[in-house]
């Protein structure tokens, strides 16, 4: 077992599931989003970002890209719903959690390409 | 991100890495760790508690303390803000300070010591390297080996404006070229030549490569090289030096490269001074370096006996071409047997007693040819005092002892790098010279003094420029029309006033196959002819203005002042 093998894995899914777990749930209910799942999904998501750079094989730029994709989505959405709180100055509206959450929504996207390399990767490698 | 094409060409080749990627590499562990605790500090300010300017409590939402975090990391210090902080908040605050102190300084260190590493630079030093060679875009020569020969032919090159990429085993050298005061752009890179990954680096297969020039100090990586280049590139002339005949064989055996062996070399050339001093004296002119003045010409006693100190690769070279012209030859060894047709004395040259065997007062000239410069030179000078008249012939084996030697009446040196210096640039530079030197070794004696002269009362005793000029529509665009009334001595006139002969001379014209040495002024010039001319350097513009520029070239040929502009030749065609 390679120790760098399990900490990458670990991050790339929870970057995941912590975006799935965000985007779950009615897109205009502000009550099923909640702001520090979004807040920690942008935070292992660029570290996610981070694991994957330096890797000059083909499927290593993929795994950046999706992950570019990824992180640029939610802080997207991050800023989004810090704008709406402050400017409006409160709780958000139905249109406001639904932008924030579609953009999280095509971040789930990018995240679940990047976990598929990561199964098919280790499909594909064989035990000599 | 860079496309994949580019990165898998630098993968294919070997262990080398893209600078890019290395920092990249080094730089997760410092993001991350960045990255990590950045988010713990703007978490834990969002969960101490605080209270607003009412005193109701009040904590931070995540908007306001990563923006808190972002002036604070950045050392920018707005103070608290929306409201004054409570102790428990400045507690955390003083902990979050020190952290991203702490990931700061270990990212920022991380960059430096990157930009230290050995590794690194040799990356940034290969990728350099590769775009120099890559944006290279006119005709230039790789050079194996930058030793004493080395950085001869790479200087003399740089002064005929031809372009070098250097590559050599010891990055000593490969450093020095930055020190060295280069006209061009010379790029270099520490590697072992005969690898074929690196020549292919160096710009082997690129279509501006002109000649591939083998010089290292180590017989075997010059086989190594020449193999390489002419199973890659077998359009590119290929030079390499060599020292054993055993070799030789070998290399013959890829394809055609010229073979450098300078202990052979100084032999043939002392055949053709023998024969014909004037001839060798311009031929060696011509091929030296542009505004060299004219060599002295050597009187090589014609008939006598010759002694030869020291039968090595030089001696025995030097007896064999002499015993091929009928020239008696007494050879002094101390190792040596019998000889065939030579006459040998066993014995330590050094030895006062085994040198008077010799008879040096019947002899005409004096090769000193050991492998040892203090011996030779004290050879040199024994064998002055036992007969003045000496022609003296010495073999130099460091050129770190050219001032001692240029202190003796020496009538010529071999010094190995030099020759082989020499010989390389005239085979790599202008085909047509080449053609020249290896017609006039030929020629009579009479027909290079004769040459000779007429170059010197023309331009001097520097040498001049040299150049070819091709009769083809791209060479001679404006001669092309009037080439039936063209002939050699008719083109080298003033375009500004016809009756003035340019300070020009037609060494060769090339006709096909056929070469023409020295053509008449009569001579006619066809579509497609080649000339090779010696001049000077005005004269070669003015023959590009009537090259070039068809009202000059109607008036240097016919004599005819045509207008240029259009309605003064409108004016004059009425």
């Amino acid at each position: 077992m390679n120790f760098e093998k399990v900490v990458f894995g670990f991050f790339v899914v929870l970057a995941a599931t912590l975006n799935f777990g965000f985007f779950i749930g009615p897109i205009d209910n502000p009550a099923v989003h909640n702001e520090w799942e979004l807040f920690a999904a942008v935070v292992v998501n660029l570290i996610a970002l981070v694991m994957k750079f330096g890797d000059r094989t083909q499927i290593g730029a993929i795994h950046l890209a999706t992950s570019l994709v990824a992180s640029l989505q939610l802080v997207a959405a991050a800023a989004l719903w810090a704008i709406f709180t402050n400017v409006s100055d409160g709780a958000l509206n139905t249109e406001q959690i639904s932008s924030v959450v579609s953009l999280s929504g095509g971040a789930l996207l990018a995240n679940i390409i990047s976990v598929t390399l990561l199964v098919v990767e280790t499909v594909s490698f064989r035990r000599q | 991100m860079s496309s994949p094409a580019p990165v898998r060409r630098v993968a294919s080749q070997g262990p080398s890495t893209t600078a890019i990627f290395l920092v990249l590499r080094r730089m997760r562990l410092p993001l991350i760790v960045l990255i990590s605790l950045f988010a713990i500090s703007v978490l834990g300010l969002t969960l101490v508690p605080g209270q607003d300017i009412e005193g109701q409590p009040w904590r931070m939402d995540l908007f306001d303390a990563f923006y808190f975090m972002s002036y604070t990391a950045t050392t920018i210090g707005f103070g608290e803000i929306p409201y004054p902080f409570s102790t428990a908040q400045r507690a955390w605050v003083i902990v979050t300070i020190y952290l991203s102190v702490v990931a700061w300084a270990y990212a920022i260190g991380s960059v430096l010591a990157l930009l230290q590493d050995r590794g690194f630079k040799e990356a940034l030093g290969l990728q350099r390297f590769e775009r120099q060679v890559r944006r290279m875009r006119e005709p230039f020569v790789i050079l194996a080996g930058f030793g004493q020969a080395g950085e001869v032919v790479a200087r003399s090159l740089d002064r005929r404006d031809h372009r070098v990429v250097v590559l050599d085993v010891e990055p000593g050298r490969i450093e020095a070229l930055d020190l060295a005061a280069f006209h061009s752009d010379v790029p270099g890179l520490p590697a072992d030549a005969s690898n074929p990954h690196e020549l292919r680096r160096a710009g082997l297969m690129s279509k501006y490569c002109s000649g591939v020039i083998a010089l290292t100090n180590d017989d075997e990586a010059n086989l190594a090289i020449t193999m390489s280049a002419a199973l890659m590139r077998p359009d590119v002339p290929v030079v390499c030096r060599t020292m054993e005949d055993v070799l030789i064989e070998r290399i013959r055996a890829f394809g055609s490269p010229i073979i450098i062996d300078p202990f052979n070399l100084f032999g043939d050339e002392l055949l053709v001074a023998l024969r014909a001093p004037h001839a060798y004296q311009l031929i060696s002119w011509l091929t030296s370096n542009p505004e060299d003045p004219l060599p002295k010409a050597m009187a090589i006693p014609q008939h006598g006996r010759w002694v030869v100190c020291g039968y090595g690769r030089f001696g025995g070279h030097l007896t064999a071409d002499l015993r091929r012209s009928g020239i008696p030859v007494t050879v002094i060894d101390e190792n040596s047997g019998p000889l065939e047709g030579v006459e040998v004395i066993t014995g330590d040259a050094t030895d006062p007693e085994v040198l008077e065997r010799a008879d040096l007062g019947s002899a005409v000239a004096f090769a000193a040819a050991t492998n040892n410069d203090i011996t030779n030179l004290s050879l040199l000078v024994s064998a002055k005092k036992a007969n003045p008249r000496l022609f003296t012939i010495a073999r130099q084996n460091d050129p770190a002892n050219t001032p001692l030697f240029d202190g003796l009446p020496i009538d010529s040196t071999l010094l190995p790098t030099k020759l082989i210096a020499h010989e390389v640039l005239a085979r790599i530079g202008d085909p047509l010279l080449w053609d020249f030197v290896q017609q006039a070794q030929h020629h009579t004696d009479e027909w290079g003094q004769a040459l000779l002269e007429r170059i010197t009362t023309r331009c001097g005793t520097e040498r001049p420029d040299i150049w070819t000029l091709a009769m083809t529509p791209t060479g001679a665009p404006a001669l092309i029309p009037h080439l039936e009334q063209a002939t050699v001595a008719g083109l080298l006139r003033d375009p500004q006033d016809r009756t003035r002969e340019l300070d020009a001379v037609v060494l060769l014209l090339k006709r096909g196959d056929a070469v023409l040495l020295t053509p008449a002024d009569d001579e006619p010039l066809q579509a497609g002819d080649e000339l090779l001319l010696v001049g000077m350097s005005y004269d070669r513009r003015a023959l590009d203005t009537t090259v070039s520029v068809p009202t000059a070239a109607e008036y240097v040929l016919t004599g005819d002042r045509v207008g240029q502009s259009w309605i003064w030749r409108t004016l004059v065609d009425r």
